[in-house]
């Protein structure tokens, strides 16, 4: 007889977390295998198809970099708030606030401020400062609460999630709704200079922002005093405390670069692809941040990667409706047995599978 | 310490559920603004997925077969808008025996633009796009591929190879509010509507103009779910209609919840999208419903010789057969009918439009003079109530429009 | 099991047991024979590798080479325990430090939680009975339908105890259990142990207090660095003795009082008070000197305001009136950064709570105090490679026993976790001019004989140097040894400050329990 037991690991190399990894996704592609092959399609057909139509050619890649764009900044978000055991989950709604805040600025600063010069040197970081300050704003209050009256912050920031996508709605539904629209929903499209830069097809400067933004986050995290004091904060808080550091400010300032991020997301969204602020903003990216935020363990350099490959595999998805014929719900089915696997997987990177042989005499 | 993991661990997972449904459904269509009702309906339907043949993706294939690509916003599973659309589709297929492929679920948004220019990559020769967020998408993913056509529906924008197609849903809304403004014995009449576009406030209106062309005591109550899908606010919402007297239930939403308040309330309703009588039983009177297929077929066919003008900006009427109602309930009484069906023959015939003049307005201003009638850019833009309609509309009616 | 020529009846049997850590090897090819009716002590250092091979034995781990019997029919069989749950349906059961209660169910609830074949529908007066038997016969009388919050620490681990033996366990290891025990319960465990052995069971004692294992025990194993140095019967060895096995070398006296003047005054606190985290009064009204170059001793029965204390004099814990001086300078309402900035340095009661991160490098806690300034900091940044030198240093001069500056502080052992927080919070006190105050709570609490002799002669060091030592402790001896005066506490006031030279252990006491000094 044969039988198995977990035992905990001290420590986890990095050798086995790549064996976990190709572990975990063997799994799950077997897995998927089975179900596809249940609906009469070809695993091998339908995996070469995802892979080929998330980076199988430079239309492709450059797709798949566009989904990655705002993965990378809100993983980053959320990845900064979770280093200090600070449990952001609004990221979607701070996105959402700085989205409307670069809104404000491309659709109504042209009108109010006209001596402005409307070119994208000015326009763009104006936009992108006043949506990294409503971002930090939107994730200040719930900061604030937790800080000074110890109010839970997943609770304040998820419902300000709700308030600040409702407000989006009411915006380019009512107020902010395109005149020469035909009174159907959606701003305005901004002015060219409040465009993003595109390099290829869709392929915008969002994605340099979030890259340098990755490399910006890297250097607080490994290199600042900032960055010791956000590890000590979150693996002990008397300790921190005890250390001399304050965890009030610190929650604040966190809040304020981790809110910032997402609020960023929402500037690099709008005035890289849609252009203008419309249905389609709020599409959860703040909540897959937090999926490739903990597939990265918080490491803002891996953020990137995990962003891409998560990017991948949503863009590929789509063929499995595309080139095979399946229905969508086949596609979501493996992309969230992938994801299952992957998270669930981890156990095994902290905890060693022992084989056990048992003989039948004992007893 | 490792118990915080463990638990952040579950927060995430119970993430994955919303992110992961995200992806592909987006906002739940909260917002979506042409009727095209996101579903979640899991119903299986009669539309044959299997009959969809498998594309060999990849190069253009200039000189080949044609093939017709189609995005939708929610699944073909929902038995109302998007449905309509596949059976266009299915259409296509067996009258004229081209090849077609489609992808649901797709969220209006960053998504969209992706998933509409991997279908002109494959070389599709023609992409309809079904929903009004994807105008912008359309038109961007147009001016790269200006060898395929792009065919939007319900928007406002084109371009050379980008076409616009929507249909007069106002002219079977009219016909429905007849239908409804005769069966009615307390005068009330409830309407479940979704969103205060124009779209909505178009369909409100004409069926109240109908209702009164019958009844001139009639009066139109409205309630907005602020939702296209929501079965419990839709309920809820003919729910409380019934208790204010109103005894036929018409809507703008994407369920039969409001048919079955009325039904299980001993009243009568109108449905909306699919002929929804065969769902919920002969309490439904009738129901305006969309037929996307001989619009589609006469594109293809053009396009296949090569006449299609690609940058069209098509309102069909009932005399294309995009719009229509569907078969009268049994216990609509002869009279009635016979009255519809005239009424339905001169909209065909051109010699009725419900918005022609005089119209007044829910404010008493006389909108529409007689002997003037709207355009299509002030029926597009529509966002007031005329005289009979008791709700909430965001402007106040205007004088002297039409001409 | 007087009679000599008696084979030994052996109950457990380790043979060549060895468990190897990625760097560390814990056990190393250790033997262990534990007889029927005998209380066997395993006595070690923190580290020395009692906690695994105890875990081995009860099913946590599994040991990488070796074999476990047990006897069955009179005969030893070589059995492969597989799981804690496994080990239970062997008839050995562990009772944990920490204990593993669910603390809103009764004793009732917690004695059957998790066990198989309990029925759907429970006769909980039945089990109830049943379980006050149990306790009854053993001498622990618990009330069977007490919620486990309403019971004592030392009820809770009757409790832990009850778990074990009506689960069937022949063979119970306890580790550690009078660390969290009054000596009354000390004496009754004891008196609850000898029943048992007298019925036939074995225990195994997990210790490394060596008057508990000259009192309790039969036999006693000492380990050392994963290996079985010697297993004696108690009555032919002496403290002495096993302190030597165990430290692997003899021990020194403790440092000597110093006999010099006293420098200038350090802190002083002026009719300080505070509140607990319940608002209710913690300190009331405590004034007190701490010289240069003194130790100030502080004694009193945990939970009469010493934690407090020295949470005031760091700044951890704001104040309610009264005035804290250091150096002549009001401190009072100080944050804890300006009490370090003042150089007043913590050596904190809690160490993996307070003192450590323990998910964090050692290099990473060892810089705690020094990161803020050169050489560790250029303006915003931190040099991690200096933090890691310095790390070294640190390791080095204060014999911190580490596989290195990258291991996480939680994996090494309490006396190298206090060695390392004494080497940061000492080296933090030398950048004070005219001395640091060194406050020292609890400094050599849960240590084994060797690291309380390294820790001891460390804070001597810094006296002698001219610093000023806050010494909370509740080792009398301790304190008699090494403290210049006693301040005794109780009920957050100061009963009086006397010098051990002038006072006695039962003054002491006395002082402890309320009565002034006259």
């Amino acid at each position: 007889m044969i039988g198995f037991t977990l035992e905990k690991r001290l420590e986890t190399s990095t050798k086995t977390n790549l064996l976990v990894l190709a572990g975990s996704l063997l799994v799950a592609l077997s897995a998927g295998a089975l179900l596809l092959l249940a609906v009469g399609a070809s695993p091998l057909e339908a995996y070469g198809a995802m892979l080929k139509g998330a980076f199988g050619g430079r239309l492709e890649i450059v797709e798949t970099l566009v989904r990655a764009t705002p993965l990378i900044l809100t993983g980053l978000s959320v990845a900064v708030a979770f280093r200090m055991l600070f449990w952001n989950i609004g990221a979607e709604g701070q996105l959402v606030a700085g989205g409307i805040a670069a809104s404000a600025v491309a659709l109504f600063l042209p009108g109010a401020a006209p001596w402005v010069p409307q070119n994208a040197w000015v326009y763009l970081p104006l936009m992108g400062t006043a949506a990294i300050a409503a971002g930090a704003v939107w994730g200040l209050v719930p900061a604030l609460l937790k800080s000074s009256l110890g109010v839970n912050e997943i609770i304040t920031t998820l419902m300000f999630n709700y308030v600040a996508i409702l407000l989006y709605q009411h915006l380019f539904n009512g107020p902010w709704k395109d005149p020469e629209g035909f009174g159907f929903p959606g701003s305005a499209e901004f002015g060219e200079f409040a465009f993003l830069p595109r390099f290829t097809g869709r392929l915008h400067l969002g994605l340099v922002i979030g890259l340098v933004a990755a490399v910006l986050v890297w250097i607080v995290f490994t290199k600042t005093k900032w960055g010791y004091e956000i590890a000590l904060i979150g693996e002990n808080e008397t300790a921190a405390r005890y250390a001399g550091v304050s965890v009030f400010r610190n929650i604040v300032l966190v809040m304020i670069l981790s809110a910032g991020l997402a609020g960023l997301t929402g500037f690099s969204e709008v005035a890289g692809v849609s252009h203008r602020l419309q249905q389609g903003l709020a599409v959860n990216n703040g909540f897959t941040g937090i999926i490739v935020a903990w597939l990265a363990k918080l490491h803002p350099l891996r953020v990137v990667v995990v962003a891409v490959l998560l990017a991948g595999l949503l863009v590929g998805g789509d063929q499995i409706q595309i080139t095979l014929g399946l229905p969508a719900a086949i596609g979501q089915v493996l992309q969230g047995a992938i994801l299952l696997s992957v998270l669930g997987g981890d156990i095994f990177s902290r905890y060693r599978l022992r084989m056990i042989r048992t003989t039948a005499k004992e007893a | 310490m490792t118990s915080k993991r463990w638990w952040i661990a579950l927060v995430v997972l119970a993430m994955i559920a919303a992110a992961c449904g995200g992806t592909t459904s987006g906002e739940g269509g909260d917002t979506d603004t042409t009727g095209a009702e996101p579903a979640a309906t899991t119903e299986a339907t009669e539309a044959p997925t299997e009959s969809t043949p498998e594309t060999t993706g990849g190069e253009t294939d200039a000189g080949g077969d044609f093939k017709a690509a189609f995005v939708y916003v929610a699944p073909i599973g929902d038995l109302g808008w998007t449905w309509a659309h596949d059976q266009g589709r299915i259409a296509l297929e067996e009258e004229l025996g081209i090849e077609t492929a489609f992808i649901e679920n797709v969220p209006e948004g960053p998504d969209a633009e992706r998933v509409i220019r991997d279908f002109a990559q494959k070389g599709y020769n023609v992409v309809f796009t079904t929903s009004f967020g994807y105008m912008d998408p359309t038109i961007n993913v147009a001016s790269e591929f200006p060898d395929t056509q792009f065919v939007h529906i319900s928007g406002f924008k084109t371009a050379a190879n980008a076409s616009n197609v929507f249909g007069a849903m106002e002219e079977a809304r009219y016909l429905s509010g007849m239908v409804a403004g005769a069966a009615t014995e307390s005068n009330v009449l409830g309407f479940v509507a979704a969103f205060p576009i124009p779209e909505v406030i178009r369909g409100i209106n004409a069926f109240t103009l109908g209702a009164r062309s019958v009844n001139p005591d009639a009066t139109v109550k409205v309630v907005w779910t602020n939702t296209w899908f929501g079965p419990p606010q839709e309920k809820e919402a003919a729910e409380a209609l019934l208790a204010a007297g109103a005894d036929v239930i018409a809507q703008h939403q994407d369920t039969t919840e409001p048919q079955k308040a009325a039904a299980d309330a001993g009243k009568f309703s109108i449905g909306y999208d699919s002929d929804m009588r065969s769902f919920v039983g002969d309490s439904v009177l009738t129901s305006p419903v969309w037929d996307w297929a001989p619009k589609y077929i006469s594109i293809v066919e053009e396009l296949q010789a090569g006449t299609y003008q690609g940058d069209e900006s098509w309102y069909g009427s009932m005399a294309d057969g995009v719009v229509d109602i569907a078969e009268l309930s049994p216990l609509v009484d002869a009279e009635t009918k016979e009255l519809v069906e005239m009424k339905r023959q001169e909209i065909i015939d051109g010699s009725f439009q419900p918005f022609c003049g005089p119209v007044l307005g829910a404010n008493g201003a006389e909108i529409v003079a007689e002997g003037k009638c709207l355009t299509l850019g002030e029926l597009l833009s529509m966002d007031y109530f005329v005289e009979g309609v008791e709700g909430e509309a965001p402007n106040e009616a205007p004088t002297g429009l039409g001409s | 099991m007087t009679d000599v020529t008696t084979i030994p009846d052996v109950a457990v049997q380790l043979a060549g047991v060895t468990k190897r850590f990625p760097g560390v090897l814990a056990n190393d090819s250790v033997d262990l024979d534990v007889r029927r009716g005998e209380i066997h002590a395993l006595l070690g250092e923190n580290g020395a590798g009692k906690s695994t091979l105890m875990s081995v034995l009860c099913g946590l781990y599994r040991p990488d080479e070796g074999t476990i019997s047990l006897a069955s029919d009179g005969r030893l069989k070589p059995v492969d325990i597989r799981s804690p749950r496994h080990a239970i349906e062997l008839g050995i059961g562990m009772v944990h430090q920490h204990f593993k209660l669910v603390r809103s169910l009764s004793v009732t609830e917690n004695v059957i939680i998790g066990m198989d074949g309990v029925p759907l529908r429970l006769d909980v007066d039945k089990l109830g009975a049943e379980i006050a038997e149990i306790g009854l016969r053993y001498h622990m009388p618990v009330e069977p339908g007490a919620t486990i919050w309403q019971l004592s620490v030392g009820e809770q681990q009757r409790v832990e105890i009850l778990k074990v033996l009506y689960r069937g366990a022949d063979v119970l290891i306890l580790d550690e259990p009078t660390a969290v025990l009054t000596p009354k319960e000390s004496q009754d465990l004891g008196r609850t142990l000898r029943t048992m052995v007298a019925e036939g069971k074995s225990i195994i004692f997990i210790s490394h207090k060596l008057d508990e294992v000259m009192s309790f025990a039969d036999r006693v194993t000492v380990l050392r660095q994963g290996r079985n140095v010697a297993t004696l019967d108690v009555s032919a060895t002496s403290k002495g003795e096993l302190a030597k096995l165990m430290v692997g070398r003899e021990l020194s006296a403790p440092p000597a009082r110093r006999a010099g003047e006293l420098g200038t005054t350090l802190l002083e606190l002026k009719g300080v008070s505070t509140l607990n985290d319940r608002g209710l009064p913690a300190l009331r009204e405590i004034s007190l000197t701490l010289g240069g170059g003194e130790i100030l001793g502080i004694a009193g029965v945990a939970g009469n305001g010493q934690r407090f204390l020295a949470e005031v004099v760091t700044g951890l814990r704001p104040t309610t009136g009264g005035a804290i001086e250091v150096r002549g300078k009001d401190r009072t309402g100080a944050s804890p950064r300006e009490m370090i900035s003042a150089g007043v340095v913590h050596v904190p009661s809690d160490r993996l709570g307070m003192g450590l991160a323990g998910n964090l490098s050692l290099a990473d806690n060892l810089a705690m105090r020094s990161y803020r300034r050169p050489p560790l900091a250029k303006g915003i940044f931190l040099d991690r490679r200096k933090m890691v030198v310095e790390a070294n240093g640190l390791i080095e001069r204060f014999n911190v026993m580490t596989p290195g500056p990258a291991t996480p502080a939680r994996s090494l052992s309490g006396g190298n976790q206090q060695k390392a927080i004494l080497a940061r919070e000492i080296t933090a006190g030398h950048e004070a001019a005219g001395g640091a105050v060194i406050v020292a709570a609890y400094p050599t609490r849960g240590l084994d004989v060797g690291a309380i002799e390294s820790v001891r002669a460390r804070l001597a060091e810094e006296r002698d140097r001219g610093s000023g030592v806050l010494l909370i402790s509740e080792d009398l001896d301790e304190l008699m040894a090494m403290a210049d005066r006693i301040a005794v506490f109780h009920g957050g006031e100061v009963m009086g400050i006397v010098a051990p030279s002038e006072t006695s252990i039962e003054e002491l006491g006395l002082l402890m329990a309320g009565e002034r000094r006259t």
